[in-house]
């Protein structure tokens, strides 16, 4: 093609454009904001999990010099809509929703509930505030776990709902779940659970808002998962016309589902700018993102399988509860999914799961990096419990039960298609990278001397996005939306309602439109973080890469079209006979017809042309999901267990995922090996602890232990890329995967390791004491 | 307020922090220095360190008034010339972070680091960057970036 490059982006592990400002500390971050004038806030917290707010005297800190204003609950309250959970209000959370102020005003229902705000020149002067402020309370008896709950007789939280259940207990049956019961070989009994933890992004929550009171509009410079859904809770809970809010954000220090929309304390700080006229700054600090953020898992299933003698799981009862914390949310919504997702990709006769959200004095729970991972954890360590009372290998109960690939795809029993899923060929990889047979050899090697290994696989799917429902003609994960536009010199320009923090989009999207448009990789733009100019969106639940992924395509096509259609008039040419590579624009066969698509585009913005002549560049574009998909995989962990320290340390680590075509190779790695670590932190290290009387216990992180790169393995990763399903757009998301099923591969491994105890595991959390806890239980023979 | 003159990426600095105020604080706020990052504020995650005379040190923990009269180097010192030194050059090469906010602390302790310990090993590098808390990579990246580094700084 006459030297014109063909290269294609999309496919390679092209280098990420965020990172030459993100090296040099050129990246803007929200606590790098700085406005003429801006003040910043500090909020004083409950040192209580649950207590009636007797009276919060505020007038000492408005005393002090250099603070601004200082709001208790009840002033901000003044000043705010009432309304639920914005989140919930937007996406419709089920059961009731109690309604809460921003600020605690008549109690307070967790340690680290807000109850008063300190405006001042300096976040210093502002905490200086936050100590004068004289806060008294009437200790109420804390509800702190879900047994005490769900007793009618704990002291509700809420006196709306008159107990402490945010979602009352539903059941649901797939198949014959009674037939099925009665006529399995055998019904296994187990109880797990699964502990608190939580996202712990590096940069917290923040914001920085600046109230304009002449044009009447408000600017939030926020860190979050969607502008516009901060957008929504900032103007329904000020009571501003949306239009008049305006939410920008730019580099995003890491969330994992923490910052989806605008949290209580950034309302509350965009309140307090519209009182004082000044911008107003808050960066939460790490104490009161571990005590205050939000937390998530902690649920507990009490789980009976139908099992046949041969190893076949013929069917689930799952009875769920899950600890929703103090206010409730995202908590209300996981059990349904969870319940969707429990049969994964084996082919269950017959499921039923009932499920009950309860409230207590804790942090609110919040969405965490594939919400209803539970799922996964409870099928796949049922899977081996049943293996090990059997005597059957890990390996082979999994594709024993796993759904053959079949057309038409078999059903999950509670109804979505496995189309294209590769379990099957997943876990087949898996047991030839490790070589099992030369493992158990070395095992037993090992154990002569004294010395433990194990080796655990978990296989998992992720509706990323997920089957197209053969019913419905909405896509499964509903719209994305794109504007593209031919920019006046020559750059393609992607507006996106995506916003990243950490998921690359500012290089695989300008790979995808370079590609389909035909102009190199630095010729495209991603334009995100800005409610005035970017579409609704979301970065989250692994839509990007399918959902975002597809309408760049598609949107960079149509936008290639239109531009085809105006250069045909400057080139005399029909649109059909010309090409777009490597940003120009030629007639076939003739290469020396060249212009750049900058010049294209300099021409349509002249406005010298006739009327008849379409020269507006600019295109949006919707995808609906295309025919959608399954990412998936299965992993293995090798890890050996010290048996006097109790210290478990991860040897080897092989994950086998297909997440369909790949965008950019080194992208999809990191998802995969970042979700990883944060599973074997889940498992060996982190937990959100609570005293008995609700007191938080690991509010710094020398109690809340994060992973370091001494604790995390290399990762293997292999890719299958199995099943396209689509004409066009087989990305699918990988961004959940990892922290799905890490816990239960690595829980399984250590359960192998600790066999010759006879050590059954039923929960998450394995830091070194309860290891040896579990082997002094087992050889007591408890 | 206490005056003080430091040398910061090279440049004399003057100014008049509080005592109580954190060096990470006086290189954001009063120098605008804002790739220094601030991640935990009890020196446990590493986000914010720079190199003071020399040394890796936690900018939280350091008070500004203590670094007067020191030469102190931050992420924007590493290469002035609005290019890459050779850690960062790795780094991207590896594409070692994802959101960004540990960058300029691991970055600044790997600079340190391998200074000191140009011929490390993985190992070495692990622990030498264990002090540093990542959420996105798993480290794996960082420490294949470190690795490239080390390597192409011995072939110089």
């Amino acid at each position: 093609m006459a030297g014109i490059a063909a290269e294609r982006y999309t496919g390679a592990s092209i280098k990420r454009s965020e990172d030459p400002r993100i090296l040099t500390g050129a990246g803007r971050y929200v606590d790098d904001i700085k406005l003429p004038g801006m003040l910043h806030a500090a909020f004083v917290r409950s040192p209580l999990a649950h207590a009636r707010v007797l009276s919060v005297d505020v007038s000492a800190a408005r005393a002090l010099p250099g603070v601004v204003a200082a709001l208790t609950g009840a002033e901000l309250e003044a000043m705010t809509v009432p309304g639920p959970d914005p989140l919930m209000a937007l996406i419709g959370g089920a059961g009731p929703t109690p309604e809460f102020t921003l600020l605690a005003t008549d109690k307070v229902r967790f340690m680290g509930d807000p109850v008063a705000i300190v405006i001042a020149e300096s976040r210093y002067v502002a905490e200086d505030g936050c100590e004068l402020v004289d806060a008294e309370y009437d200790d109420l008896p804390p509800v702190t776990n879900a047994a005490f709950a769900l007793d009618p007789g704990s002291p509700p939280l809420f006196a709306n709902l008159g107990d402490n259940i945010a979602r009352p207990r539903s059941r649901s049956e797939f198949g014959d779940v009674s037939g099925t019961f009665a006529d399995a070989d055998s019904v296994v009994h187990f109880h797990i659970d699964v502990h608190r933890h939580q996202n712990v992004p590096m940069e917290g929550r923040g914001c920085v808002a600046s109230y304009d009171a002449s044009l009447g509009v408000m600017t939030v410079y926020a860190a979050t998962q969607s502008v516009h859904v901060s957008r929504i809770a900032v103007a329904t809970r000020l009571g501003i016309e949306h239009d008049k809010v305006r939410v920008l954000a730019d580099d995003i220090g890491g969330s994992f589902g923490l910052k989806i929309g605008a949290s209580r304390e950034e309302l509350a700080v965009a309140a307090a700018s519209r009182l004082v006229g000044q911008p107003v700054k808050w960066v939460e600090d790490r104490s009161e993102n571990l005590t205050a953020s939000g937390q998530a898992r902690e649920e507990s299933f009490d789980v009976r399988a139908a099992v046949s003698n041969d190893g076949d799981l013929l069917g689930l009862d799952v009875k769920m509860v899950i600890d929703t914390g103090s206010y409730p949310g995202m908590g209300t919504m996981v059990p349904a999914i969870m319940e969707a997702m429990l049969p994964g990709p084996y082919k269950l006769a017959a499921l039923g799961f009932e499920s009950t959200a309860v409230i207590t004095n804790k942090a609110s729970y919040v969405a965490y990096r594939g919400p209803w991972a539970s799922e996964t954890f409870v099928r796949e360590r049922v899977l081996d419990l049943i293996a090990k009372d059997l005597g059957l290998d890990p390996v082979e109960i999994r594709l024993r039960n796993v759904a053959p690939r079949t057309d038409p795809p078999a059903l999950m029993i509670t109804g979505r298609p496995l189309v294209g899923v590769t379990s099957k060929e997943s876990l087949e990889r898996v047991a030839q990278l490790v070589d099992f047979p030369a493992f158990r050899r070395r095992q037993a090697e090992a154990r002569a001397q004294g010395r433990y290994l194990g080796i655990g696989v978990a296989t998992f799917i992720e509706a990323a996005p997920g089957p197209r429902s053969p019913e419905g003609p909405s896509g499964p994960m509903g719209m994305e939306f794109m504007r593209l536009r031919l920019e006046e010199n020559g750059i393609v320009a992607l507006f996106t309602g995506q916003m990243p923090h950490g998921q690359s989009h500012q290089t695989t999207l300008a790979q995808i439109a370079a590609d389909e448009f035909g102009v190199p990789f630095e010729q495209v733009r991603i334009v995100v973080g800005d409610t005035d100019v970017v579409p609704f969106g979301l970065t989250g639940g692994s839509r990007s890469a399918t959902m975002t992924g597809g309408v760049a395509l598609h949107g960079a096509r149509q936008l290639k079209a239109k531009v085809l259609d105006f250069a045909a008039h400057l080139m005399e040419a029909s649109a059909q006979d010309l090409l777009i590579t490597d940003g120009n624009v030629w007639v076939r066969g003739d290469p020396a017809s060249a212009i750049a698509v900058s010049e294209v585009a300099r021409r349509a913005a002249s406005g010298q042309f006739g009327a008849d002549v379409d020269a507006k560049l600019e295109v949006e574009a919707t995808f609906d999901g295309g025919e959608g998909g399954w990412s998936g995989g299965t992993h293995c962990a090798i890890v050996e267990v010290d048996v006097e320290t109790g210290i478990v340390k991860v040897e080897r680590y092989v994950a086998a995922e297909d997440c369909g075509a790949l965008i950019n190779p080194a992208v999809v790695e990191g998802q995969i090996r970042g979700g990883v670590a944060q599973g074997i932190g889940a498992v060996l290290l982190e937990r959100s602890a609570y005293g008995e009387d609700g007191s938080f216990q690991s509010a710094t992180f020398m109690d809340y232990l994060m992973p370091t790169a001494c604790d995390v393995p290399r990762i293997e990763i292999e890719h299958l890329e199995t099943v396209p399903l689509d004409a066009d757009v087989n990305f699918r998301g990988v961004g959940e995967g990892g922290m799905i099923v890490a816990p239960p591969t690595v829980v399984n491994a250590i359960e192998d390791a600790l066999s010759p105890f006879g050590v059954r595991i039923y929960e998450q959390h394995l830091p070194p004491a309860r290891i040896l806890e579990l082997i002094a239980a087992a050889d007591s023979g408890q | 307020m206490v005056d003080i003159t430091l040398r910061v990426n090279g440049a004399t600095c003057t100014g008049s922090p509080e005592a109580r105020k954190t060096l990470a604080d006086f290189l954001r706020d009063d120098l605008n220095l804002t790739g220094t990052h601030v991640g935990c504020e009890h020196g446990v995650c590493g986000a914010c360190t720079v190199i003071v005379d020399g040394r890796a040190v936690r900018s939280c923990l350091m008070l500004a008034v203590q670094a007067a009269d020191s030469e102190v180097t931050t992420i924007e010192g590493l290469a002035p010339d609005g290019g890459l030194g050779t850690v960062q050059q790795a780094m991207w090469d590896s594409h070692s972070f994802q959101c960004g906010f540990c960058t300029p602390g691991f970055v600044m302790q790997a600079v340190a680091f391998l200074s000191d310990h140009p011929d490390a090993g993985e190992q070495q590098i692990r622990e030498a960057l264990s002090g540093n808390i990542c959420r996105c990579t798993g480290y794996q990246s960082i420490i294949d970036g470190v690795l490239l580094a080390a390597e192409r700084s011995r072939k110089r």
